[in-house]
C-alpha cells in the first residue's frame, strides 16, 4: 500500500485581500511622498535648531569691538592714530574680568569679509575700515554689557561693542518663522497622511464587505479584522516610507551642498547631528506606526456601525 | 452516543419584527422557541423572509423590533465582543456558499478556528481530517474559485461544521447540488443533529421534507407557522418547536 504523502501547507493567505484592491497603490505613494516631505522638512527644522543653537553659543561667548578709523588727509597719522586707539582698547579690554582672550581681526580676514560685497582684490588699506576686535568671554562669564560698553567709550573713544544681540535677534526671528512654517508642514502632512489612509480603509473595508461579514458570521471579533488592516498598512508603511526617504536623502544632500556654497559662513552652521539623522532614518517606522494605528482605530469604529 | 434534546432553549424570539430602511415589515410578531438537539425545516415562498429569518438566528442582523434571544443572550443588549463569542457557537451553509474565492479550500475551512484564536498546529489537523472525510484532501490547497459547484458546497458545509457548532443554520444546502448529493448532504446533518447539534434548515424542496419528516417552519403573510409533518409517529426524537 503507497505510503500517505503528508501535505505541504502553503503560508496563510490573509482573509481580506490587498491584491486587486486600487487602494493599495495609491496608499503607497501616498506615504512615500509624505514620508520625502516629511524627511525634507523636518531636515530643515533640524538644520534650523543646530543653526540657532550654534549662534547662541558662539554669540554667547563672545563680543565684538570695532574701532571707527580716524579721517584725516595724512593717511599715516590717521592709522597712527586709529591703532593707537585700538591698542587702548586692547589695554583696557585685557584688564576686564571674564574676558578670557582678545584678538585683533587682521587684514586678510577683514579683507575676507568684504569680499562678498566689494569682490577681490580690493586694497583694504585705501578703504575707512574699521579694526575688529574679536573678543572670547570666560564660560559663565557675567558681563555688564552697558557697563563695558560704557567703560571701554571711556578708555578708547573710537571703540563701541557689539554684543550681536541686535542683528542675531532678527535672525532669530526670521529662523523661528521658517520653523515654525516647516512645523506647519509637518503637522499638514501628518494630517493628511492619516485623513488618506482613514478614507481609503473606509474604501477598502466598503470593498470587501463581503469578506468582512462572513469574518463576522464565523465569529471574529472587530480586532481581528482591524488587525488584518493594522498589518496590511505596516507592510505599506513600511515600504511606502523606505522609497520616500529613498528619495528624500539624495535631496537633502542637495540642498545641504547648496547651502555650503552660501558665503560668511551663517548656513554652514547648519549641520545635522548623529541624533537628527537617526530622527531621519527612522521616518519609515514612525510612517508605519501612523499608518498601522490610523487603520487599526478606522475599522474598530467603522464596524461599530455594522451589527 | 445520541444526544437526547432537552429543554435547554437556543434560540428564543418574540414578537419580533425586521424592516428595511422605513421599507413595510417583512417580518411581524414572530414568536419562535428552539430546544437544543432540535431540527427543523425553513419554509416559505421566495421573499417570503426566510433569509431575514435564518440572518436574526446567526446574529448578522439585530431585529426592527421585538426579542431575540440566542444562547440565553438578548441581542438587542449584548456587547459586540460577546456577539462574536456567540456567532462561534453557530454554523452557517449558504446558498450561495459565501465562500472566499482568492483561498483555498484549506483557508476557507480553516477560518472558523483562526477567528477563534486556535494554534495553527491543532488548525492544519482539524481541517486535514475533516477535508478527507469528505473527500476534498486532493482539492485541499486549491483556490475554491477553480473548484466545481459540488466541491464548494462540501467545502461550505466543512467550514459550518469545522467548529462543532451548537446550532446550525443552512439556506438552500442543496439546492446547488446534484440530486444524488443532497440526501447525502442531509444525511451528514441528521448526524450532526444525533450528536446534539440542533439543526434548521431553509429549504424549498417537498423531497427533502417528506423524505425526512421533521417539522417546518412556515413563513406566510410575513409571520411564521409551525406544521407537523402528517405521520409524526415516524419523527425521531426532535426536541419542541412551538410557533
Amino acid at each position: 500500500m503507497p505510503k500517505q504523502q503528508k501535505p505541504v501547507y502553503t503560508p496563510r493567505k490573509q482573509e481580506i485581500p490587498s491584491r486587486g484592491d486600487s487602494t493599495s497603490l495609491f496608499l503607497q505613494v501616498i506615504i512615500s511622498i509624505a514620508v520625502f516631505i516629511f524627511a525634507v522638512t523636518l531636515s530643515g527644522v533640524l538644520s534650523i535648531n543646530s543653526m540657532l543653537h550654534n549662534w547662541n553659543r558662539s554669540i554667547l561667548g563672545s563680543l565684538t569691538v570695532q574701532i571707527m578709523p580716524i579721517n584725516d588727509i595724512n593717511k599715516e597719522k590717521a592709522t597712527a592714530e586709529t591703532l593707537a586707539y585700538q591698542e587702548r582698547a586692547i589695554d583696557f579690554l585685557k584688564t576686564v574680568k571674564g574676558i578670557a582672550k582678545v584678538t585683533v581681526l587682521p587684514d586678510s580676514q577683514l579683507q575676507k569679509l568684504i569680499e562678498p560685497w566689494l569682490g577681490d582684490g580690493v586694497n583694504i588699506a585705501n578703504l575707512p575700515m574699521p579694526r575688529i576686535i574679536d573678543i572670547k568671554l570666560e564660560p559663565d562669564a557675567e558681563i555688564d554689557f552697558a557697563q563695558l560698553s560704557q567703560d571701554l567709550a571711556k578708555a578708547s573713544p573710537q571703540a563701541s561693542v557689539d554684543n550681536h544681540k541686535l542683528w542675531l535677534s532678527k535672525l532669530i526671528q526670521f529662523a523661528d518663522g521658517i520653523k515654525a512654517l516647516a512645523m506647519t508642514v509637518l503637522i499638514l502632512v501628518t494630517a493628511i497622511t492619516s485623513g488618506a489612509i482613514f478614507y481609503t480603509t473606509q474604501m477598502s473595508m466598503g470593498l470587501h464587505k463581503d469578506i468582512i461579514e462572513i469574518l463576522h458570521i464565523m465569529g471574529a471579533k472587530d480586532t481581528y479584522v482591524a488587525q488584518q488592516y493594522a498589518k496590511r498598512m505596516a507592510r505599506f508603511g513600511l515600504s511606502g516610507g523606505i522609497v520616500g526617504l529613498f528619495f528624500a536623502l539624495p535631496t537633502i544632500f542637495f540642498i545641504a551642498s547648496l547651502a555650503q556654497q552660501i558665503e560668511g559662513g551663517i548656513i554652514s552652521e547648519a549641520n545635522l547631528s548623529l541624533n537628527d539623522w537617526l530622527i531621519i532614518l527612522s521616518l519609515p517606522l514612525w510612517a508605519t506606526a501612523i499608518a498601522t494605528s490610523t487603520a487599526y482605530y478606522t475599522v474598530k469604529r467603522t464596524l461599530q456601525k455594522m451589527l | 452516543m445520541i444526544t437526547k434534546p432537552d429543554n435547554t432553549i437556543i434560540i428564543e424570539m418574540n414578537n419580533v419584527g425586521i424592516r428595511y430602511d422605513q421599507g413595510p415589515e417583512i417580518l411581524s410578531n414572530i414568536k419562535l422557541s428552539l430546544r437544543k438537539g432540535s431540527f427543523h425545516f425553513l419554509t416559505g415562498k421566495s421573499g417570503a423572509g426566510k433569509t431575514s429569518l435564518l440572518s436574526m438566528m446567526y446574529l448578522a442582523q439585530k431585529p426592527s423590533r421585538g426579542t431575540v434571544t440566542v444562547f440565553n443572550q438578548n441581542v438587542n443588549f449584548a456587547h459586540r465582543d460577546s456577539l462574536a463569542m456567540l456567532r462561534r457557537k453557530i454554523g452557517v451553509v449558504f446558498q450561495d456558499f459565501r465562500l472566499l474565492d482568492h483561498l483555498s479550500a484549506f483557508d476557507n475551512v480553516a477560518l472558523p478556528l483562526r477567528v477563534c484564536g486556535m494554534e495553527e498546529r491543532e488548525v492544519r489537523q482539524r481541517v486535514s481530517e475533516l477535508l478527507s472525510w469528505v473527500e476534498l484532501d486532493r482539492s485541499m490547497f486549491a483556490t475554491t474559485a477553480t473548484l466545481s459547484g459540488g466541491e464548494k458546497q462540501r467545502i461550505a458545509i466543512a467550514r459550518a461544521v469545522i467548529n462543532r457548532p451548537e446550532l446550525l443554520l443552512a439556506d438552500e444546502p442543496t439546492g446547488n447540488v446534484d440530486n444524488d448529493i443532497a440526501p447525502k448532504l442531509m444525511k451528514l446533518f441528521v448526524e450532526l443533529n444525533k450528536l446534539g447539534t440542533t439543526v434548521v434548515i431553509a429549504t424549498h424542496s417537498e423531497k427533502l421534507i417528506t423524505d425526512f419528516k421533521y417539522p417546518i417552519l412556515h413563513l406566510q403573510n410575513k409571520s411564521l407557522h409551525i406544521k407537523y409533518p402528517a405521520d409524526i409517529s415516524t419523527l425521531r426524537n426532535l426536541g419542541g418547536a412551538y410557533a
